[in-house]
């Protein structure tokens, strides 16, 4: 039982950061239909601003809110930049463009910094614990689960109380329709590419101080979970999002804990069959949003 | 003969057109890599054939992409998977016992101890490959595959990076992230040979696959799932033949890959392979076999450009090394850059690559064809028989009858279709009136398959046999003999108008054949009553336009093609939904007489939906009027226009 409980805390702070950028992608696929493979990037260009600042000195009090703010800016920007060209193109293009997103970012990073690792100094309490009965937290999990808390509750709160919410919630649900009853679809885009950026620099914090480390490559990872758990999650769902980020969170721990040592490291690979074989027998995604095809 | 000649033009429509200008085709563009390639290494130097030879691998390689990814349009991230499979087995059966003892002494089933051919080994790949190709085809057809779907491209992408998680991690047999696996000094590939005929192969495989029924059907599908689907295709079928068609050219590059390096490890075939031969496809136009050839070389000279500028720009270019102004290009990682804008830009500006999909052999053979007038040399999907026009004259006896009985959907808490029961004969036209939202179209979608009712029952009668086809799935009911037009345009649009009508055509011809070998009657008659495409394409007055492509036709013209293809796969019974809507009296009127002319031609039964009264009394033998999901009148004409409940609905509506 207290095993279960530790997995299932591990799983919550670890899914926290997973609901965050799956909700980002969430966001952005509602405005755009668009499955945003460079999503991973929000996180790559912060750890480099990261890494800069930890070169001029800054303190983790200063490193946070510039993490959050450059991944905000850069998500409106890589928008500017890249996908409003492509409003409106087909699945393929929009996949691919995002793609081209994501190897472009790597290979700047490759080109004007270095391909080896940069590395900053993590905060000093990262590995503490705090025993409750058998059970051990890490302080950063309950850090990230009240962060990701908080921000969770903000935009519900955005999403539910202000005009920007509702317009982008409309959108969501559809987008011609929500145009046609005078939402301004560039101003719902930038804001949900500026949302879902907020959300990413929150993960990016924590991510960051975990990893301590960034290099071109780094986005991979936090893409495809990001990723994994919007399309667990059924996209257009931006609850189901928040939810397949933990239900992603808690499988990977389990699996860690089930799978024997020797296929340890299989545990990527297993959730990559796991959502393939999800997406075999529910390509709707778990939670489903049905748009059926008009004809 | 004749019979083995017929199942010939059922799998590849015009034998010149598709058989010997393709193949010819595919030879002109080996020659034109091959001899470029050459000509390149003759002015460079010895340095230069690795990169030719790379260059060739490669373009077998895209070539394997193209054909699934081009025919299919499903976006796929799992190919350079397939290749990572093909490219370990062939390696554990290929390199000798000796070298295999240092890294994997203890591989499972003694392969450590094995050591086959490289011919023999390459066979094995393929077939090892195949086998997981089908598995993971399986598992895209149940997700739903078609154009742009998020999930077969989430499942493909699964598929390569499970293939890498294994080989990082199944060391036995892998050698795992570091060592790899190695031939032994001189034991790589030798000579180009092999390289040259597989992709004068392949090349010849993917433009013949393109111009088959199974290439042209999985293009229709690729164009429009659903309109495909209403036409009688199974999209499933055709791509899953893409599918292994595509994993065979991949797994044969993949191998040669592996023989030529001498090595593997797990990056070789992952991510940035990935993107590479992506690149390649795209840029050159990822629906073009000659694209895809284009876009090798292109790819290749840029980033081998890039590579050498970031080395030694200065020198390259006889710059001053004094100011270095161009420090911030000149560096490593340009070529990385260069693939990724090459990529990035080509989807901003020009998603459908440079040659979109323009063919050689296609170019060529409108040119030099020899007997190309409008129609081309023996349309080849035109039915030997050609009974067709005789037939009109024939006595019109009632053989076929479409019924569908107590049809009742509930979406939701709403009761679209309340018990609505219909009957078509054929050779009649039949109308469907009813006020906005009465359930019109939901009654259509029913019987073709693509909404569930909950209750009722539909059956279709031709020649004595009777066919139940509740719940029947949308191309079994097409097959059968009901085919619909689409109140919203639903054309494959990147096909030219010829092209439509053939896909639509092909589809009827392969299962009319083999319905009828196994029970003759319907089938067979149904085959010798099919006019021909030209006849068709006549009667629609869309000869003029038979190379344009379905999305360049104007509004009237769009419509014309949808009863065109419809009409080609020779149906029973024909549904139009609102065919002329958004039309202008006199188009209607003259919409009206054409359909009217193509159904005595192909003697179906029309059923023909629409809102506006005085239209449908106008052309219909007898209509049924819907109201709130129920049928609320039938009778002829007449009758209709008298019926007080009918005045009530439209009034009600109306007013």
């Amino acid at each position: 039982m207290a095993r279960f409980v530790q997995s299932l805390l591990d799983g919550l702070g670890q899914g926290s950061i997973y609901a965050l950028l799956a909700l980002g992608v969430a966001v952005i696929f509602g405005v755009m239909h668009l499955l945003n493979f460079a999503h991973g990037e929000l996180i790559t260009v912060s750890g480099y601003v990261a890494y800069w600042g930890f070169l001029q000195g800054f303190s983790w009090t200063i490193l946070v809110p510039l993490i959050v703010a450059t991944a905000v800016i850069t998500s409106v920007l890589i928008e500017q930049v890249a996908f409003r060209w492509v409003r409106g193109a087909s699945d393929f293009t929009l996949l691919l463009t995002s793609f081209g997103v994501h190897f472009v970012v790597e290979a700047l990073f490759l080109m004007y910094v270095s391909a080896s690792v940069k590395s900053f100094d993590r905060p000093g309490w990262i590995t503490d614990t705090i025993a409750i009965g058998p059970v051990t937290i890490e302080t950063v999990d309950l850090l990230v689960i009240a962060a990701t808390a908080i921000t969770l509750g903000l935009t519900v709160l955005i999403l539910q109380r202000t005009m920007f919410g509702l317009a982008l919630r409309a959108a969501a649900e559809d987008f011609d329709a929500a145009r046609l009853m005078g939402v301004r679809s560039d101003r719902v885009i930038r804001g949900a590419f500026a949302l879902a950026g907020l959300l990413a620099g929150v993960a990016a914090v924590f991510w960051l101080m975990r990893a301590g480390q960034t290099t071109p490559g780094a986005g991979l990872t936090p893409m495809l979970k990001g990723v994994l758990a919007a399309l667990i999650g059924g996209l257009g769902s931006l609850r189901g999002a928040v939810i397949g980020g933990f239900a992603l969170g808690i499988a990977e721990v389990l699996l860690r804990q089930w799978l024997p040592g020797a296929v340890e490291g299989l545990t990527d690979g297993f959730v990559f069959v796991l959502i393939a074989l999800l997406f075999i027998f529910r390509p709707q995604g778990l939670i489903t949003v049905s748009h059926a095809e008009r004809v | 003969m004749g019979h083995s000649m017929r199942a010939l033009t059922s799998l590849i429509p015009n034998l010149r057109r598709d058989l010997v200008f393709p193949t010819g085709g595919a030879l002109v563009l080996f020659g034109l890599l091959v001899s470029g390639g050459l000509t390149y290494s003759a002015l460079v130097g010895g340095s230069a054939d690795k990169l030719i030879t790379a260059m060739l691998i490669d373009a077998v390689m895209v070539v394997g992409l193209q054909i699934y990814i081009g025919n299919t349009g499903v976006l796929s991230f799992g190919h350079i998977g397939f290749g990572a499979i093909a490219g370990y087995a062939f390696a554990v059966f290929a390199i000798d016992p000796l070298q295999k003892s240092t890294v994997i002494f203890d591989a499972p089933w003694g392969l450590n101890e094995v050591q086959y051919s490289p011919l023999a080994s390459g066979l094995i790949a393929v077939i090892v490959t195949v086998i997981v190709a089908i598995v993971v085809g399986l598992g895209l057809a149940r997700s739903g595959a078609q154009s742009g779907a998020v999930a077969a491209t989430v499942i493909t992408l699964a598929l390569l990076f499970v293939t890498h998680a294994v080989a990082v991690n199944w060391y036995e047999l892998t050698g795992g992230d570091r060592a790899g696996l190695s031939f032994a000094v001189g034991a790589t590939l030798q000579s180009r040979w092999p390289i040259y005929l597989t992709l004068a192969l392949s090349l010849i495989l993917a433009r013949v696959f393109t111009r088959s029924r199974s290439g042209r059907l999985a293009q229709a599908a690729r164009e429009d799932n659903l309109a495909a689907r209403a036409m009688g295709i199974d999209p499933k079928v055709q791509q899953m033949i893409a599918l292994l068609a595509s994993v065979m050219v991949v797994a044969v590059a993949a191998s040669l890959r592996v023989y030529n390096l001498g090595n593997i490890t797990p990056r070789f075939f992952f991510f940035d392979y990935t993107l590479v031969t992506l690149v390649m496809l795209i840029v050159g136009g990822r629906n073009s076999v000659t694209g895809a050839m284009l876009g090798v070389v292109v790819m290749t000279a840029g980033r081998e450009l890039t590579r050498r500028v970031a080395g030694d720009g200065y020198e390259l270019f006889g710059l001053g090394l004094d100011g270095a102004p161009l420090d911030w290009l000149f560096r490593e990682g340009l070529s990385d850059i260069f693939l990724g804008l090459a990529m990035l830009g080509f989807m901003i500006f020009r998603p459908r690559g440079l040659l979109n999909d323009w063919e050689l052999d296609q170019w060529l053979y409108r040119r030099f064809a020899p007997t190309s007038g409008p129609g081309g040399d023996g349309d080849g999907t035109r039915v030997p028989a050609e009974a067709a026009d005789a037939t009109l004259t024939g006595s019109v006896q009632p053989m076929a009858l479409l019924e569908a009985t107590g049809l009742t959907v509930n979406f939701g808490g709403f009761r679209a279709l309340d018990n609505a029961s219909i009957t078509v004969n054929q050779g009649e036209v039949v109308g469907l009136i009813g006020p906005n939202g009465a359930g019109k179209t939901t009654l259509v979608n029913v019987i073709t398959g693509m909404v569930d009712h909950s209750s009722g029952r539909f059956r279709l009668t031709d020649n004595g046999n009777s066919v139940d086809l509740t719940s029947a799935p949308s191309y079994v009911i097409a097959r059968t003999g009901l085919v619909r037009t689409f109140q919203n345009l639903r054309l494959f649009s990147d096909l030219t108008v010829e092209e439509n009508v053939e896909a639509a055509r092909l589809m009827a011809l392969a299962h009319l054949r083999s319905d009828g070998r196994h029970a003759g009657g319907g089938a067979m008659s149904r085959l010798e009553r099919m006019p021909s495409i030209d006849t068709l394409l006549r009667e629609t007055e869309l000869e003029a336009f038979r190379h344009r492509r379905a999305a360049e036709l104007d509004y009237g013209n769009s419509r014309r093609l949808e009863l065109a293809r419809a009409a080609a796969t020779g149906p029973r019974f024909i549904l139009l939904d609102e065919p002329t809507s958004g039309m202008s009296d006199a188009e209607s009127l003259t919409m009206v007489e054409r359909v009217r002319r193509v159904a005595d031609l192909i003697r179906a039964g029309v059923l023909v939906i629409d809102h506006d009264l005085a239209f449908i009394t106008g052309i219909c033998d007898r209509i049924y009027c819907l109201d709130q999901g129920a049928i609320i009148a039938d009778g002829d004409p007449a009758e209709i226009q008298a019926n007080e409940m009918v005045q009530a609905a439209y009034l009600g509506s109306a007013g």
